[in-house]
């Protein structure tokens, strides 16, 4: 519990940090909101206007203290562009995301769990040495240029799955999916090695343990004891990636929704970062903080939950 | 049991032949490992011409990158003459495009890690030698930087600060100060406790000597390793951010922006994404390669020193 | 003679490092009874356990068995099968216990569930029959609570009892044969004598023969039946235990039983009272192993190595042995 707590404690203390940078960010440096709403050929009185419209006149901490406020009410701001709603906005298309990123980590868990343990299995194996290769090609390749080369063959050249678009799960399982494959490999061809690599390190070392010999002598088959014994000691670390590696999802969501035209959060941000819908920026930044800072609070209690001395309220590795 | 004992001796004189060439073998099998293979030197090879293309472009002859022949509309690559890798939907010569296109990355890929481990070295000294208030501030600072997605900071960078290359590889190396900072940081702990820095301050040095004289050169290899490690990251974020067209802006030419503009006409012409995917594709993986087995190398050669 | 269940014959096993092959085991012969328990003794380093995992097939994968090793279990080769056909002797006709129970049990899994999953491979069991099995051998080897314990995870036992559950383990599918490789080295004296006996009393109750390796002479002597004494990968004396106590031939043995511990040494104490340092098992020395450090070294001992000799209950390999009394 006391772990807990102190996580929380820092939790807060960052996001007042964040909310912040990004409030300063988004309105003190160069390229006022008003000169972008009021448009190229407005004179200054109508910047004035605006400017006193929106609230830009005011004191910067007063302004900064009132969209904080908003922030935990609910109020994060209307978009100057077509005055909807911002929490409303992201909260409508945040699902979307998020099953874009669970999606994408099932993929990458399921491509790094089989291979890192091959390649644990047998270090410096034919088998290992292919795993490793692919894994280097595959990092070397970022999500957009991924997504491209899926689009082109799987959808354009052999179409399979569609290129681009969306369906709500209303519309049921699969044609919710079908569009979401593609997009959701792309991200993962590019995640699943980090987990690999962590996986092996760490299974490589579990595999030498005591106890895994033990299970050896006690007759158990090489399957059970990969996945029954040496899988969850060997994924502390592997966890913790997976929780910093949301972070690195949202940033690539951004571009993959852009890609394939998926209505998602990372979009919403992009369509504002074009059109430079400051409010929603600012929105958005905050909202992806927040995911992030609460994704790794979780990813603690998951850790407890693997590690049952960390449950007791020792240390994970004693 | 005598037979048993018999059989036994003459096993062994049997084994001592055997085991030379068992020795040999065991020792050849160690060293066989940290040979240099082709995925070190064809890599470099690739980087080699990819840099010396870049470097010299102008003197080169190439056509202008942005040059548009309206003869040649989206030719295949050896199609019409004059384009070795085709044009573009604009008729603008690819293997020009792709060659400038290079100099960006390959600007950003140097400066961006440089300027982030630089900072992050400067932060991370100044926090691990002071400790303190410094350190705390660091800290928190650093955190912040970390809880908001890389790609959001360069966003929001792209639009307060605009798209010029010395913006976007500024921006782009801030990203790499959290991890440098961090170890440096350690590093700097660790040697702010040995004895050949209590002896400098002993002996009167002043703060900024020791930093700079004692501690800043045991503290840097770590870092040169990671610099390694940026290069092709920096490279990635880069295209990433041109894709979306929030790098340098057009006409000049980047991967990342040729992949995006050949992204419309994929069906038609798939060339037009595909060259520049396989340059960009090629170029990370060597510095992948070259930097993993660099590093192995410097480790290597640590643990041996020890 | 009894029913023979082990016969090893000229076991070597060698590692591979950078330095060139590492000997670790250099000619072994056994061979043991059922009911009988072997106590096998040596300096560190001196292969003990690589022996152990050698009889078991539990080398690392880089390890190399010398041709011409064989260890036969029930009459049946095991170093001819494959990693598959092993699988249903393991833990059924040999099983093992671990010197520290603090790494011999897995910490993300209850102690029921590491029990009952042999159970269930070996013995076909029902989970619940499985369950109810687990609770009893707990019980019988001395587990306060076992209903409990059995569904708790090992960082919540000590070490007292770990090694009691991994004994529990160890027979729970009633093996033939039990390698116990320094059970008791981990703990605290005190659970060390309760941790031998309980050893001692299956193996009696269940008619297993056992390996019990062990750095401690005082252990020997009142444990086993048998003792093999290895120094340098090889067994340099064997014999039953009062003669070997009782007519020594080989000095390094006399060696180790002038360091047996006194009440008044500390827990750890290891074997290191004999001088000099264990020779390089990569380029080992031409003749005896132990003549660097041997006080009666002569010149053959420098040169030839000696073999393994003598009659049937006494065996020993040196060109200076002690001598004793001829027996009556
Ligand atoms: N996996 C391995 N790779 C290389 N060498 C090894 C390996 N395992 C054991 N050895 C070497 O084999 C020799 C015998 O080791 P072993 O563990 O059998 O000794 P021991 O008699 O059990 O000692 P202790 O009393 O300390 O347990 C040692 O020199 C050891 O370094
Ligand atoms: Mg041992």
């Amino acid at each position: 519990m006391r772990f807990l707590l102190r996580r929380f404690q820092r939790l807060v203390i960052v996001m007042a940090a964040v909310t912040f940078v990004t409030f300063i960010l988004v309105n003190v440096l160069p390229g006022d909101v008003a000169y972008e709403m009021a448009g190229m050929d407005a004179s200054e009185a109508e910047v004035a206007e605006i400017r006193e419209e929106i609230g830009l006149n005011r004191p910067l901490p007063i302004r900064y203290l009132e969209w904080v406020g908003g922030v935990f009410t609910g109020d994060w701001g209307r978009s100057f562009i077509n005055e909807e709603d911002v929490w409303h906005a992201i909260t409508q298309r945040f699902p979307v995301s998020i099953e874009l990123m669970l999606l994408a980590q099932v993929m990458a868990l399921a491509l790094a769990v089989p291979m890192g343990m091959i390649s644990a299995y047998r270090p410096d194996s034919r088998a290992d040495r292919i795993i490793a290769g692919v894994a280097f090609a595959s990092v070397s390749m970022p999500s957009f240029m991924t997504g491209l080369l899926l689009i082109y063959f799987f959808s354009l050249t052999l179409g399979w799955l569609p290129a681009t678009g969306y369906e709500p799960l209303s519309a049921g399982l699969w044609a919710n999916l079908k569009p979401m494959i593609l997009p959701a490999l792309s991200l993962a061809l590019v995640e699943w090695t980090v987990l690999m690599r962590t996986l092996r390190a760490e299974m490589i070392g579990v595999l030498q343990e005591d106890y895994i010999s033990l299970a050896r002598a006690k007759g158990m088959s090489n399957a059970r004891i990969l996945w029954g014994h040496a899988l969850r000691p060997s994924s502390f670390t592997m966890l913790t990636i997976l929780g910093l590696q949301v972070a690195r999802l949202m940033g690539g969501t951004i571009i993959i929704e852009q890609i394939f035209g998926i209505p998602g959060v990372g979009r919403l941000l992009i369509h504002a970062v074009y059109t430079r819908d400051f409010i929603v920026i600012q929105g958005c930044v905050t909202f992806f903080a927040l995911a992030f800072v609460l994704v790794n609070f979780a990813v603690d209690i998951a850790y407890a939950w693997l590690d049952p001395r960390v449950r007791q309220g020792g240390k994970a590795h004693g | 049991m005598a037979d048993i004992a018999a059989h036994t001796k003459s096993a062994a004189s049997q084994s001592e032949a055997a085991t030379q060439d068992a020795n040999a073998a065991a020792i050849a099998a160690f060293e066989k490992r940290n040979r240099m293979g082709p995925f070190m030197w064809l890599p470099i090879i690739w980087l080699c011409i990819v840099i010396a293309l870049a470097l010299f472009a102008p003197l080169l002859g190439l056509l202008p990158a942005d040059e548009m022949d309206f003869m040649a509309l989206k030719a295949a690559p050896g199609a019409a003459d004059g384009h070795l890798l085709g044009t573009d939907h604009l008729g603008r010569d690819l293997f020009s495009r792709v060659i400038y296109g290079g100099r960006v990355s390959l600007t950003v890929g140097f400066a961006a890690p440089a300027i982030g481990v630089g900072l992050g070295l400067i932060l991370g000294m100044a926090a691990g030698y002071y400790r303190g208030w410094i350190d705390d501030v660091v800290g928190i600072a650093i955190d912040t930087w970390l809880a908001i997605p890389g790609l959001v900071i360069l966003l929001l960078f792209a639009v307060v600060f605009g798209g010029s290359l010395f913006m976007v590889c500024l921006s782009l190396g801030l990203l790499f100060i959290p991890t440098a900072a961090r170890i440096t940081r350690a590093a700097t702990m660790k040697y702010a406790g040995r004895e050949f820095v209590l002896a400098a301050r002993a002996m009167g040095a002043s703060d900024r000597r020791i930093l700079v004289k004692e501690i800043l050169p045991n503290v840097i290899w770590p870092l040169i390793a990671f610099v390694l490690i940026d290069i092709p990251i920096a490279i990635v974020v880069e295209g990433a951010l041109s894709f979306l067209g929030l790098s340098v802006k057009a006409p000049t030419p980047s991967w990342g922006g040729i992949i995006a503009e050949g992204r419309e006409h994929l069906e038609s012409s798939p060339h037009i994404a595909l060259i520049p995917t396989a340059v960009m594709f090629l170029t990370v993986l060597s510095f992948n390669l070259v930097g993993d087995t660099i590093r192995r190398r410097m480790s290597d050669v640590r643990e041996g020193a020890i | 003679m009894g029913e023979i269940i082990l016969d090893v014959v000229n076991q070597r096993t060698a590692f591979p490092t950078k330095r060139g092959m590492l000997q670790a085991v250099n000619g072994v012969n056994l061979t043991l009874e059922r009911g009988r328990t072997l106590g096998v003794v040596g300096e560190s380093g001196s292969g003990k356990s690589v022996l152990a995992r050698s009889i078991m097939g539990l080398l690392p994968r880089a390890a190399q068995t010398g041709p011409g090793s064989s260890v036969h279990l029930n009459g049946r080769d095991l170093t001819a099968l494959s990693e598959r056909e092993l699988r249903p002797i393991r833990g059924r006709e040999v099983s093992t216990v671990f010197q520290d129970p603090m790494t011999a049990l897995n910490p993300t899994l209850t102690v029921g569930a590491q029990l009952i999953e042999g159970l269930r491979h070996h013995l076909g069991m029902p989970k619940r029959a499985a369950r109810a099995r687990a609770i009893e051998l707990l019980r019988s080897v001395g587990l306060p609570q076992p209903e409990t314990r059995v569904d708790q995870f090992p960082h919540q036992l000590s070490g007292g009892m770990r090694q009691r559950v991994a004994i529990a383990i160890a027979i729970s599918c009633e093996p033939d044969l039990l390698i116990a490789d320094e059970p008791t080295t981990a703990l605290d004296v005190t659970v060390q004598a309760e941790i031998l006996d309980l050893l001692q009393r299956q193996v009696r109750e269940r008619n297993m023969a056992m390996i019990l390796i062990t750095h401690d002479m005082g252990v020997v002597a009142v444990r086993c039946d048998d003792v093999a004494v290895m120094y340098a990968g090889r067994i340099v004396e064997q014999a039953p235990v009062r003669e070997l106590f009782q007519r020594t031939r080989m000095p390094y043995t006399a060696a180790l039983l002038s360091s047996i511990p006194r009440i008044t040494d500390g827990p750890h104490r290891r074997l290191d009272a004999i001088g000099g340092r264990p020779p390089d098992l990569i380029h080992p020395p031409a003749g005896c192993a132990f003549a660097p450090r041997c006080k009666f070294a002569s010149d053959p001992c420098q040169g030839v190595m000696p073999a393994l000799e003598g009659d049937e209950r006494h065996r020993f390999a040196c060109h200076t042995p002690l001598q004793v009394e001829a027996v009556a």
